[in-house]
């Protein structure tokens, strides 16, 4: 076991933070959707895969840059995303268990016609040189990619918050959030909401995607691991924008720790039976969404 | 000593507080009254005396034991029964099903692994037949039955788990006159084994079965004693009507 | 609609088709002699097992488990475990070749029961059913709900599959176990290929499916059916919900864990793709397809695609998978209570058909409504 060094700690620490921001950005597509619509969308970790499939075919197909492969991905995976929820999410809102099962058979269709269609080898997304090389973070060492992932989680989150907190939309979907009847006696389309928040929330994993297709390669069963990760930040965190920025933090920088006290996998065991016993006593999570009582 | 006692209970949701410093003592073999305006905290009042939630101070005692901390089902295995507004049955069930689950005498699972039917049940389940008139309706799903029938089904059936105290919400909600009879009779000839406690709006109603009412109003305990008692309360006939009586 | 004139819920026709069931499976070996077969159907046999585990734990009692491979493949371990330590002898080859070549010097203590196959078999089947204790009181206390509680347990269920994974040492990684030789009982060797192993599973999937049916048939069974419902009118009427849940829960465990031990003895062979996510909501699939409140259906559900699955081989399998995938949703969306659901829809209308010759009403009898 290794001692204390300051350095090593402070290392994993920061690398933690990077940890936290994948975690995040994976989640908060998920936390959006979950939030307001209720749903748990098993697809996610397929969403996310598109949108790094997109970024991959975009580049290699119509070669376009990098940076504007992150909106393209976006906007494309928002789209089958609205496709999805109009084909068949409407249908099962209040069937949680079922809707939770119909997403995974969408998963499947979705990982296997992407292998279908692209075939099951690995593919690369390409990055502009100056991603590649590593910074000095204080103590620690980071590739600049990684802080181009920090930084875009920073902007996205900023985004969603100001969408979801400052405009007539945002409050539109907070009230549905808290009590859906009434907001529609008010005149609020719940049903509009719904649709656009889970277009909204699908474009989103397309955008961690195209982020994630960088830093792993590109394969149709990248998505699984995502999912679970994802959901587990959703959980802790409540359900809230705050609470998965917290539970993310709380978790990546949690993850790191222990894998430097221990070693990765251990760490990956140990905080999921933290989590368990966490729920145990808090199961609404961090910061949970004040609902109307029924 | 009542069979049931409710001491300075006090409720707040966030900020609101619901239950402000009320108290009760029910006396066993009687049937309490629970009456007052919409919003005075009659069902939360129930709520916290069947563990469905738990109030922020305050204690509730069952026979001289205290029942404050325990849970829903713990409550309930002392003989508190509950009966909801809302008429909660296992709609997927048969309604002999339900009648089934609902005779709780043996809780633990694994015994119950082991029977089919408890001792005891056949006959009771022919008296709570007969007295709920659901006699051909015992293979029906509960989901498809009429309002009336839903509600004496739940009736019948927490007659089936026979607490030694019944907590009926709003029982004739919805019933027609020939039914709300039915209910006063059967619920007066209860009055002689069980202790019960009815939350109502019908003052009619009310007049034909309480022994003594107790009138809430914003969370707290406002009077109490019998009907004719109550109607003359000039603080009551304030809170209703809004005017003192001239 | 009542429930009574409906063929399926006949209580006599249904033992009547479980028992068709039985000897139809029963009777396969005199009609299959090819080892390879026998051994294949036996393994559907397995998966039978599991779908049934899953049918108890989410069609009865609305726990939907995404995590059943946490028993199964915990089980197959220990299995393997034991298998493996019936070849090796504690004084001229104590410890398992795959140890030697990660450098382990003594067998870990949690490897030492088992030496004994007896204590190996029971350790394989009481420590999974031990975890789904746990974590199922964990769970169920805290009131967490349905999809929550799913989520969490695939979780769980990720976590152990890189635990395993990780730990090369212990359990050999990646590469799993592979005992040399075929489980030995009583002293003589139970050959995979063989009549006996294949009428052993076929006992296990009769007694686990009749021990099941009686089950649901009792007034547990009841109570559970009723929580599916509405767990807190169940807490009201004075049952403790949370203990029935955690019962179902790890009686389904257990189930899961005896499929994992047969399993074993069958392919003699256990890796960590035992716990993998998409095997294990294949095991809720195949629940769902078939029909998840069908005992029968499940497992013949199961019987179904995986069958589908081994005929269409490698070369279709992500066209089978996508069209899997595609009649699930269609399934889920339409049809909730799977292909068993569909069967007792089509019993049902038959049952409402009017007579041919219809008697003729007896006078004097009441109007309805009264």
């Amino acid at each position: 076991m290794t001692s204390l060094d300051i350095a090593p700690f402070a290392n994993a620490l920061v690398l933690g933070a990077s940890i936290a921001s994948i975690w995040l950005i994976a989640a908060i597509g998920l936390t959006i959707i979950y939030g307001t619509v209720g749903v748990i969308n098993m697809a996610h970790g397929e969403f996310i895969m598109l949108g790094a499939y997109t970024s991959y075919a975009l580049q290699s197909f119509l070669g376009l840059p990098f940076l504007l492969c992150l909106p393209a991905s976006f906007a494309v995976v928002a789209l089958v995303g609205l496709a999805i929820e109009r084909g068949l999410i409407r249908y099962l809102y209040n069937r949680p268990l079922d809707t939770l099962l119909a997403t995974w058979g969408v998963s499947l269709v979705l990982m296997q016609g992407v292998r279908l269609i692209f075939g099951s080898d690995p593919k690369y997304i390409a990055v502009p040189e100056i991603f590649q090389s590593n910074v000095e973070v204080g103590f620690a060492s980071l590739s600049v990619f990684r802080l181009v992932v920090i930084g875009v989680t920073a902007l996205v989150v900023a985004a969603t918050a100001w969408l979801f907190y400052r405009t007539r939309f945002g409050m539109q979907v907070r009230a549905v959030m808290q009590n859906k009847e009434m907001a529609a006696s008010f005149g609020i389309n719940a049903d509009r909401v719904y649709m656009t928040t889970f277009a909204i929330g699908a474009g989103l994993a397309g955008l961690a995607g195209s982020l994630f297709g960088v830093l792993a390669i590109v394969l149709p069963t990248m998505g699984t691991a995502y999912v679970v990760q994802a959901f587990l930040v959703v959980v802790v965190g409540g359900g809230t924008l705050l609470g998965s920025v917290a539970a993310a933090g709380l978790t990546g920088e949690l993850q790191s720790v222990f894998a430097f006290l221990t070693n990765d996998t251990f760490a990956r065991f140990l905080l999921y039976v933290l989590i368990v016993v966490f729920l145990r006593f808090r199961p609404r999570g961090l910061f949970a969404v004040a609902k109307a009582r029924r | 000593m009542g069979v049931l006692e409710i001491r300075d209970l006090h409720k707040s949701f966030g900020g609101t507080k619901v239950i402000n410093g009320f108290s009760l003592e029910v006396t066993e073999l009687t049937l309490c009254c629970l009456v007052g305006p919409n919003g005075a905290g009659k069902t939360t009042t129930m709520d916290l005396i069947t563990g469905r939630q738990k109030p922020t101070s305050g204690t509730i005692t069952l026979r001289g034991d205290n029942i404050t901390a325990l849970s829903e089902h713990e409550i309930a295995q002392r003989g508190i029964g509950r009966k909801f507004q809302v008429p909660a049955v296992f709609r997927e069930l048969s309604v002999r099903q339900n009648f089934e689950v609902a005779y709780s005498r043996e809780v633990n699972p694994f015994r119950n692994m082991l029977r089919r039917r408890p001792p005891g049940f056949s006959a009771k389940l022919d008296e709570v037949v007969s007295l709920t008139g659901l006699k051909d309706r015992l293979d029906v799903e509960a989901g498809f039955l009429s309002h009336g029938e839903t509600q004496w089904l739940e009736i019948g059936m927490v007659l089936m788990q026979n607490p030694a105290i019944l907590l009926l919400d709003e029982p004739v909600a919805g019933m027609t006159e020939a039914e709300i009879e039915k209910t006063i009779v059967f619920l007066n000839r209860l009055k002689r084994t069980n202790t019960l406690i009815v939350v109502e709006h019908d003052m009619g109603f009310v007049r034909q079965i309480a022994d003594v009412v107790t009138v809430m109003h914003m969370g707290a305990f406002l009077a109490h004693g019998k009907l004719s008692e109550i109607e003359a309360d000039p603080r009551v006939r304030e809170v209703y009507l809004g005017e003192p009586e001239v | 609609m009542t429930t009574k004139q409906n063929l399926y819920h006949s209580k006599p026709a249904q033992w009547a088709v479980y028992g068709l069931f039985f000897a139809a499976i029963a009777l396969i070996p005199v009609f299959v002699t090819d080892g390879f077969l026998l051994n294949q159907f036996a393994v559907y046999g397995i998966y039978g097992m599991l779908a049934l585990s899953i049918s108890l734990c989410w069609g009865f009692g609305g726990i939907l488990n995404l995590g059943q491979g946490i028993a199964f493949g915990l089980a197959a371990y220990g299995m393997a475990m034991t298998m493996q330590m019936q070849s090796q002898d504690p004084d001229s080859n104590p410890i398992p070749p795959f140890m030697l070549n990660n450098s382990l010097e003594h067998l870990p203590w949690f490897w030492q029961p088992f030496w004994s196959t007896g204590g190996g078999i029971l350790l394989a089947l009481v420590v999974p059913t031990l975890f789904y204790v746990v974590f199922g009181t964990l769970m169920f206390r805290a009131r967490v709900s349905g999809p929550f509680f799913a989520i969490m347990s695939l979780a769980m269920l990720s976590a152990f599959a890189t635990l395993i994974l990780d730990m090369q040492p212990y359990t050999n990684g990646a590469n799993g176990i592979s005992p040399p030789a075929p489980l030995s009982l009583f002293g003589t060797d139970l050959d995979p290929y063989g009549t006996t192993a294949y009428w052993i599973v076929c006992g296990g999937l009769v007694a686990v499916t009749v021990g099941a049916k009686l089950l649901t048939q009792s007034k547990f069974g009841l109570v559970v059916q009723a929580l599916r419902g509405d767990p807190e009118r169940v807490r009201f009427l004075g049952y403790n919900v949370a203990l029935y849940e955690t019962c179902i829960y790890a009686i389904s465990g257990f189930i899961a864990a005896l499929a994992g031990c047969l399993w074993v003895m069958l392919i003699q062979y256990v890796s960590p793709a035992q716990l993998d996510t998409t095997f294990s909501i294949g095991m809720v699939i195949w629940a769902g397809i078939g029909g998840r409140l069908s005992l029968l259906g499940a497992i013949l559900g199961a019987f179904l695609i995986q069958g589908g699955q081994s005929y269409l081989g490698d070369q279709f399998l992500a066209t089978w998978l996508l069209m899997l995938g595609a009649f699930f949703i269609v399934v889920v969306r339409f049809l909730p209570k799977g292909l068993a659901g569909l069967l007792e829809m089509i019993l049902g209308s038959i049952a409402r058909q009017p007579a041919k010759h219809a008697r003729p009403e007896p006078a004097g009898l009441p109007a309805a409504g009264e």
